[in-house]
């Protein structure tokens, strides 16, 4: 369980968390969204104790991170991929985070072959790619078997078919009953990997709830075919939609479908299709951070 | 805190600038040593000062101690490393004095094998050249007592520079210049004014107060020391303080 509670974080002149307040539950993967410089990592990083928060706070486990007892056998994080000495092996980064947290070295070889870097472990991790240090990351989260999982853009650096294994590992976790968090700015990464969704947008939050809820609240479009198209955009367009030609006589337009059915009707125009087009989580999800991309 | 210091030893050993370090010392005594022994006339080898000069080769560790004491802390922000050690103990205070006590721990460890070095060199050589070797002399076991003590301050001092200033390149090189360069260019400055009296309280004419070999101007050997301990206590609480309340972005 993880507890954000009206989080501000300022950084000179920029507010990059903005009283932001949402839970991740145990049992549950919660995707935490928003665009590069949304305040993500500033969030997880203040989760972490790394961050000291000017307004609000974090528990993590019911207490601020600095008051867990043993925090590597109760929170794992994989922040960035880069927080690795270079000339270290793999393996002996791992054992210097396990001798400190007092966790055995055979946990070590473990979780080595958990995240299938058995093979690379005696070798330096400037030999690595983003992908390596990605799973080496998620080694060392791992390593003292905790409930939760903080896991910042894990997915950075990982070909498809590490995603699709990332996803089905950070599944199993969440079914053992731990809490998994993780953040994205690719929305198509974590949408079929995540629960719930909390989407923030310059620090503030604009949406969380299952996937199922932020669709329904988002609007969709009514996607309309017509062998009358022109004449019907024209009347669509006189009370104030927004109608978008699609071509072959199909109309997508800004209001549901009872008032295109019914204005059709009430003009004698011949219909042949009336259908609503869901939003996707992609579209919400530029509609809510103001269409701004990343990168 | 035990785990912690091992954890940091481990961190010490496991990156090549550990050969580094172990390579410079052994070379550089080595030379040291037979440098002093051959520069020597021969009627002054017979006599104490001699013995403690050869003693006083291992001061070459003082450098690379505070170079591995400002390491140990900088290396972490330098790499990004800060992030997993808070992460696994989140009292900071801790992760400084695991880190004090392990760049103590190797530095002693340095200065041990700077002094197998120069035994190494000197003894057979002296030896064979019968001058006496004085093991048994009071005033060589306290020379030497006196530079293991002057390694642990400079380890420290380094410890407390590296948690004040953070950024490696910075910590490094504004410490050498400010050794070789800056504080006798300070005192230099202030003597021509005639204003030089606490010339002799900076931090490393303390030190140097402190390997027991004394000096001009300087301050006898235990007020050095406590002055010494005053600059790293001082700048240690500083660091302290400041990796305390720093944000680990």
């Amino acid at each position: 369980m993880i507890d954000v509670q009206g989080l501000s974080k300022r950084y000179g002149s920029v507010l990059a968390v903005d009283d932001l307040s949402f839970r991740a539950e145990p049992g549950t993967i919660t995707g935490f969204l928003g665009p590069n410089g949304a305040g993500k990592s500033t969030t997880l990083r203040s989760a972490l104790g790394l961050v000291h928060p000017d307004a609000g706070g974090v528990t993590v486990l019911g207490v601020p991170y600095e008051r867990l007892d043993k925090p590597l056998h109760r929170v794992g994080a994989v922040l960035e991929a880069s927080e690795v000495h270079p000339g270290r092996s793999g393996r002996n980064h791992l054992r210097i985070l396990a001798t400190a947290a007092g966790i055995p070295r055979s946990r070590v070889d473990e979780v080595l072959g958990l995240v299938e870097l058995s093979a690379a472990a005696k070798r330096r991790v400037k030999g690595y790619s983003l992908g390596m240090r990605q799973r080496l990351g998620l080694a060392s989260a791992l390593l003292g078997d905790p409930e939760v999982l903080v896991l910042d853009e894990p997915a950075n650096g990982l070909d498809p078919a590490g995603i699709r294994w990332l996803r089905d590992l950070l599944r199993s976790l969440a079914a053992e009953g731990r809490t998994v968090l993780l953040s994205s700015h690719v929305l198509a990464e974590v949408s079929q990997t995540v629960d719930r969704v909390v989407i923030i947008h310059r620090g503030k939050l604009v949406r969380q709830g299952s996937i199922a809820e932020v669709l329904a609240g988002a609007e969709g479009a009514t996607r309309v075919r017509s062998p009358d198209a022109q004449r019907l955009a024209a009347l669509l367009a006189a009370r104030g939609s927004t109608v978008t030609d699609l071509g072959d006589g199909v109309l997508a337009v800004d209001a549901p479908p009872e008032q295109v059915g019914e204005l059709a009707a009430a003009n004698a125009v011949v219909l042949h299709e009336l259908t609503v087009e869901q939003a996707t989580l992609e579209e919400v999800f530029f509609e809510l951070t103001g269409g701004e991309t990343t990168q | 805190m035990s785990a912690l210091v091992v954890s940091e030893l481990l961190k010490i050993r496991t990156t090549r600038s550990f050969w580094g370090y172990v390579s410079a010392i052994a070379l550089l005594t080595g030379v040291g040593a037979a440098a002093h022994i051959g520069s020597t006339q021969e009627a002054a080898r017979h006599e104490l000062s001699f013995t403690l000069g050869l003693v006083d080769i291992v001061g070459v560790a003082v450098v690379i101690a505070i170079i591995l004491g400002i390491t140990i802390v900088t290396n972490e922000f330098r790499h990004g490393t800060i992030t997993p050690t808070f992460l696994v103990e989140p009292r900071r205070e801790r992760v400084l004095g695991a880190k004090a006590i392990a760049g103590v721990a190797f530095a002693l460890a340095f200065a041990a094998l700077a002094f197998v070095v120069i035994a190494a060199v000197a003894i057979p050589w002296l030896t064979i050249i019968d001058v006496p070797l004085r093991l048994g002399d009071g005033d060589v076991w306290t020379r030497i007592a006196e530079q293991l003590l002057a390694v642990v301050l400079w380890t420290l001092l380094g410890v407390a520079i590296g948690t004040v200033v953070q950024n490696q390149v910075a910590a490094l090189v504004g410490t050498l210049v400010w050794i070789f360069l800056g504080e006798n260019l300070l005192v230099g400055l202030a003597s021509l004014l005639d204003f030089d009296t606490w010339a002799e309280y900076l931090p490393f004419h303390a030190l140097d107060a402190a390997d027991g070999t004394g000096g001009d101007n300087l301050l006898s050997y235990w007020p050095g020391v406590v002055v010494s301990l005053g600059w790293i206590a001082l700048l240690g609480a500083a660091g302290t303080w400041r990796t305390r309340r720093r944000d680990i972005t």
